[in-house]
């Protein structure tokens, strides 16, 4: 707790004696230890927390706050995590796996599964105890949701007639007073969600209930403001303003008075007279707030909206929101944003839902207990990033409920190009090898949409290990990062021969007489499999990787692959285009 | 509105000189009001006279104002039913997937078939419909000229609403906006400008086609309505040249008129609806606009008339639409209606087409043989024709392009130039080629040619102004020489534009085909062998079976011209000549 005391633990660990820092560790009790601990550098935790013996580690465990427990844990192999979880005292760990959100608590049972049999007693006892008491827990459990969505689902049909399915049956409700993050890798399903949620779309199965009565038959009082602000340029701000509310039938004086109050309340007044076009984009999205704000939504639905400002655009318009919101100046009861961006979605959110794709399903619902208005600098919002990070970074098929049926999806390429995957592991190299992706995001100034495809294409092709939020440089990938540029194309060429899809194409190739064939019909194989959006994505990158690999040379007007021989590659080497 | 407060407020001696001419400015606007009173009252009073077909044009100067304003207004009103018919068409196919499937081929279809194959069905049931008076004629020849104005505006608004926004539709669906609302405040000013720039192009085909569509031979009887073109036609027929010259100026006149006092203020205060969250650096400016904009009396007429009614009817259609979602019931007698009504359309068109089939088994050999002839020689004519234009457009357009200078010049003049109908000036051609010797064949590719290069001029103007500073500098830089430049940079980067151009013009080309083809003139019919002789001769002669099948041939070139040759281009110009920032 005392500075001194942190700073000599610090010393310690900065020069590795251990044994000394346990013994100051040992001497405190253990909720003091691990205030102490969280006083430090999360990079500081994570160095001493792996060297910790497994009875301090578990004493200390429970105090820490549960995400960082849970973040710490992994830091250590699967058989000293069983261990740790095995030694804590039983109330203590009772506690613990009740704290954890659903998916982190599914996670880490399969985990101490796999770690052997002998955790098995605690993992047994607790699941139906851990779930219910993760409901009562809920603070808005007393009041009925506004919204409620039961088994939805959403799928679209394909040309051929076969269905793809973007949604999985998900189960979501609303609470009043709350503000509700939505976050997912792009091509999710967010959007959709967003608008079945709203009553904008249908869905293809389950309903949506509005109050407790299904959508389509009430009219729900809701707002939606969109990332591309979608205004009317022809309309004034004042008439855009006031647009929702002569769709109301309200009379002129009534409907200026209102839209004036709004346009206030966001801080344009004396603009009712400009044109959008004539706003910059940050005021432009304060018109499309007032016009949000105007009709006194019970729901506020919010799509992306500061996606398409600068930073410091964002973080104004943010702060004004949460003013707004935290003095209870507008009536609105519950808003529920969709973003890809994970500080954003832990600064603003009570509650954080995190969708996994193909098809979209819920793999993390949990709270953020930090206090508002919340520092990002702060010791606590930290371990929430990294977190979410890791859900996302996390492969899916783990997850998966078991429930889900033996189709096996086929892995499809990260949409990522070879000068990314060799950027990052550049990156990598710089900073010794590892490093956590929250501080890789942030010095490449990457969206957490941008980095992980790349990432993934990174440990597709065994350059890469993800592992609870970090990334580490393999062996292969070092070779690579170090190569000169024909020696990296020879390598990814190796790499790609444990890519099946690449694989599948090559084999093709070959067995033509004349090397060649069309695209259309890699196109017309995946077209049966995904929706014609990731098809055009799946064959950019094939083009992508195959070209840079030399593996295939794309002669884009007949739309044709050709194969290059073993011979042809030494000259094409030199010829190919870098990408 | 808040400049008359200020200026009623301070009444100091600087303020009111300033208000004297702004009355005086409104006195302009106040007698155009009364003049289009004026026309409109005679304009029903000779309509609603006993029908007089066979009105003697008079070839006096002094009748030429009248017969300008009768053309004008006929050209106006057969304006005002192509927009109501581009809105409703466009709005039912845009937004009934299963009426889309056969309206927008049907429209396709439509668009091809020339002005002519029209007159015998739209003159002879306007003339039953109302036998004794001029209104039918007059109605007749009104509907030509809509049959050529209407297509490509309902195409324009089709396709406009076809592409809002989906963000902007939804915004109009979580608020609940009426059907009014998302009517006036979306869909109309997002197709706003397309619709204006479709309008200009189509009034422009009205005057092109104004001859054909106020006098003509439908079997034994010749009609001719008082107008301006008959007036032309009239004075080519005796070969009066000072008559000729006369009603030629006071066309271009009215053209330039009109470009000035409506079409440039249009656009300009069109720019209000274009679909761009930056202002643009230059936008089109008009002193008419500025002028109606300074007036006292359009405000006044607004807040006092226009604004009340749109409040009403806003409110109206909202109300109505909240009670609708609160008891919605299934319309079955409105499903009934539809259903008989769709029913009622099929039969019609069955009747129609057993019909036609049996006018069509009656064609002779001869006739068959005439009209595949001509249709070679058409077809021959036309691409003749767009090659001569591809030819001189080209160089000129790119030239002219890659200067930013000339073409600060050369446009507008060649903007002029083009909106003077060709059939108009084609009398004096004509003239002068019987003068050197030539006939009507050199005769007819220089009237489509008049009438066709100024689409593929414009386009490889604006294709050639649009290619890349950069790239101009790469071809510097690497010294490439004259056909270096042509073939690897001006060429593919007008790519696009040129297709748009020839698409244009070779539909333009087929439908002028009719007049070029067969002309009266000096009291001499002269044609060349072609579909468009074919089809104007069956329509003096009054042999439908010829018409119908001569159209049908056409048509059906027309649009197979367009799904193998034109289509396939646009697609390759979407792609791979696609210039891209």
């Amino acid at each position: 707790m005392t500075p001194p005391m942190a700073e000599r633990l610090q010393e310690l660990i900065s020069q590795g004696k251990w044994e000394p820092a346990f013994e100051l560790l040992r001497e405190l009790k253990p909720a003091a230890a691990a205030d102490l601990i969280m006083t430090m550098r999360f990079e500081e935790q994570q160095l001493l927390f792996r060297q910790l013996p497994i009875p301090l580690a578990a004493s200390i465990i429970n105090h820490l706050p549960y995400f960082h427990a849970y973040v710490l844990l992994h830091s250590r192999p699967v058989q000293e995590m069983a261990a740790i979880v095995e030694a804590m005292k039983q109330a203590e760990r009772d506690h613990f796996l009740d704290a954890l959100p659903e998916e982190a608590w599914t996670s880490l049972m399969d985990e101490l599964a796999e770690a052997g049999s002998a955790t098995e007693p605690p993992a047994v006892q607790t699941p139906e105890t851990g779930r219910e008491k993760e409901v009562a827990a809920r603070p808005a459990a007393d009041e009925k949701p506004i919204i409620e969505a039961r088994g939805i689902e959403k799928s679209f049909t394909q040309k051929d007639g076969s269905e793809i399915q973007v949604i999985a049956p998900v189960d979501l409700s609303l609470e009043s007073g709350t503000i509700i993050a939505l976050l997912g890798p792009s091509g999710s399903g967010k959007s959709t969600l967003l608008r079945i949620l709203s009553g904008l779309a249908a869905p293809t199965a389950g309903k949506v209930l509005w109050h407790g009565e299904p959508v389509g038959e009430c009219s729900p009082n809701v707002a939606i403001v969109f990332q591309s602000f979608a205004l009317f340029p022809w309309l004034t701000v004042l008439e855009n303003v006031e647009s929702p509310l002569l769709a109301r039938g309200m009379e002129h004086e009534e409907r200026h008075r209102r839209a004036l109050k709004a346009l206030d309340s966001v801080g344009l007044k004396n603009f009712e007279t400009a044109y959008p076009k004539e706003l910059s984009g940050g005021m432009k999205q304060r018109v499309g707030f007032a016009r949000a704000l105007a009709v006194e939504p019970e729901v506020l639905f919010m799509d992306e909206p500061f996606s398409a400002l600068d930073v410091l655009t964002a973080e104004n318009l943010r702060g004004d929101l949460m003013e707004l919101w935290l003095a209870k100046k507008i009536p609105t009861r519950s808003i529920f944003i969709v973003t890809h961006n994970i500080e954003e979605a832990v600064l603003l959110a009570d509650r954080v839902i995190v969708l996994g794709r193909n098809p979209a399903r819920i793999r993390a619902d949990f709270r953020i207990a930090l206090p508002q208005p919340r520092d990002r600098k702060s010791a606590a919002f930290f371990p929430y990033v990294d977190y979410i990070y890791k859900v996302m970074t996390k492969p899916e098929l783990t997850l998966a409920p078991p429930s889900a049926t033996a189709k096996q999806p086929t892995p499809m390429l990260p949409h990522a190009r070879p000068g990314g995957v060799a950027g990052l592991l550049e990156l990598l190299m710089d900073r010794g090898g590892e490093e956590d992706l929250y501080h890789v995001a942030e010095t490449l100034l990457l969206e957490v949409d941008d980095l992980l495809p790349i990432l993934d294409a990174a440990t597709m092709l065994g350059f890469a290990t993800a592992h609870e939020g970090d990334v580490k440089i393999t062996p292969p990938g070092r070779t690579f990062a170090e190569a000169d540029i024909p020696t990296r194309k020879r390598l990814f060429r190796e790499a790609l021969t444990h890519v099946p899809l690449m694989q599948q194409i090559v084999t093709a190739l070959e067995n033509k007489s004349d090397h060649t064939m069309p695209v259309e019909f890699f196109r017309d194989l995946l077209d049966e499999r995904l929706p014609a959006h990731d098809v055009e994505q799946q064959i950019e990158t094939v083009l992508n990787w195959g070209r840079y690999a030399d593996i295939f040379t794309y002669d884009s007007a007949s739309d044709r692959l050709r194969l290059i021989l073993a011979g042809e590659a030494a000259n094409s080497q030199e010829a190919a285009p870098l990408h | 509105m808040t400049r008359s407060k200020t200026s009623a407020g301070v009444l100091t001696w600087g303020t009111i000189p300033k208000r004297v001419p702004s009355i005086l400015q409104d006195l302009p606007i106040i007698f155009a009001g009364f003049a289009l009173f004026y026309a409109l009252l005679s304009m029903t009073h000779y309509w609603l006279a006993p029908a007089n077909a066979e009105t003697a044009i008079q070839l006096r100067v002094s009748a030429l104002p009248k017969y300008a304003m009768f053309s004008v207004l006929r050209i106006a009103i057969a304006y005002l039913f192509s927009l109501a018919f581009t809105l409703v068409y466009g709005y039912i196919a845009a937004y009934n997937a299963r009426a889309e499937k056969f309206m927008i081929p049907l429209l396709d279809t439509l668009q091809s078939i020339p002005v002519l194959s029209f007159l015998p069905g739209v003159m002879l049931s306007m003339v039953a419909l109302f036998p004794t008076r001029q209104l039918g004629v007059e109605l007749g020849s009104i509907l030509l000229i809509f049959t050529g104005q209407v297509w490509n505006m309902t195409f324009s608004f089709y396709s406009s609403l076809k592409n809002i926004p989906r963000e902007m539709r939804e915004v109009a669906q979580v608020y609940r906006w009426s059907w009014w609302q998302r009517f006036t405040q979306m869909e109309l000013p997002y197709a706003a400008i397309g619709l204006v720039w479709n309008s200009m192009m189509s009034v422009a085909g009205g005057w092109f086609f104004l001859m054909a569509c106020e006098m003509f031979i439908l079997g034994n009887r010749d009609l001719r309505l008082p107008g301006l073109g008959s007036y032309l036609q009239t004075a080519a027929n005796a070969g009066d040249t000072r008559a000729i010259v006369w009603g030629l100026s006071v066309m271009i006149g009215i053209i330039v008129l009109i470009d000035q006092l409506i079409w440039r203020p249009v656009i300009a205060w069109s720019e209000k609806f274009k679909f761009e969250q930056v202002e643009s650096v230059e936008s089109p400016h008009s002193f008419v606009l500025d002028f109606l904009q300074r007036s006292k009396i359009l405000p006044f007429l607004a807040r006092v008339a226009v604004r009340p009614v749109r409040e009403c009817l806003s409110l109206y259609f909202a109300n109505r639409q909240a009670a609708a979602s609160q008891n919605r019931k299934p319309g079955a007698i409105g499903k009934w209606i539809s259903r008989a009504l769709l029913g009622a359309m099929l039969a019609g068109v069955a009747y129609a087409f057993v019909k036609m089939i049996i006018l069509l088994v009656g064609l002779t050999r001869a006739e068959l043989h005439g009209i595949f002839v001509g249709a070679g020689a058409t077809l021959l004519r036309v691409a003749f024709t767009l090659v001569l234009a591809g030819l001189w457009t080209i160089p000129a357009g790119v030239i002219v392009g890659l200067r930013p200078k000339l073409s600060a010049i050369a446009q507008p003049l060649a903007q002029i130039a083009a909106s003077v109908p060709a059939t108009a000036l084609f009398p004096i051609i004509l003239l002068v080629l019987i003068r050197a010797g030539g006939g009507l064949g050199i005769g007819s590719i220089v009237l489509l040619l008049l009438g066709t290069q100024w689409y593929i001029l414009f386009n490889v103007i604006a294709g050639a102004m649009a290619i890349p500073t950069d790239l101009k500098e790469v071809c510097n830089v690497f010294r490439f020489n004259k056909l270096e430049r042509w073939r690897e940079l001006y060429l593919p980067g007008i790519f696009p534009y040129l297709v748009t151009g020839f698409v244009t013009a070779s539909g333009g080309a087929w439908n002028a085909s009719i007049i070029a083809e067969y002309f009266r003139f000096k009291g001499h019919t002269y044609t060349v062998t072609g579909l468009g002789s074919v089809i104007s001769d069956a329509t003096d002669t009054g042999n439908y079976r010829v018409l119908i099948g001569a159209t049908i041939l056409m048509a059906m070139m027309v649009v197979t011209i367009n799904r193998l040759l034109w289509r396939r281009l646009y697609a390759l110009a979407a792609t791979r000549f696609k210039l891209e920032g």
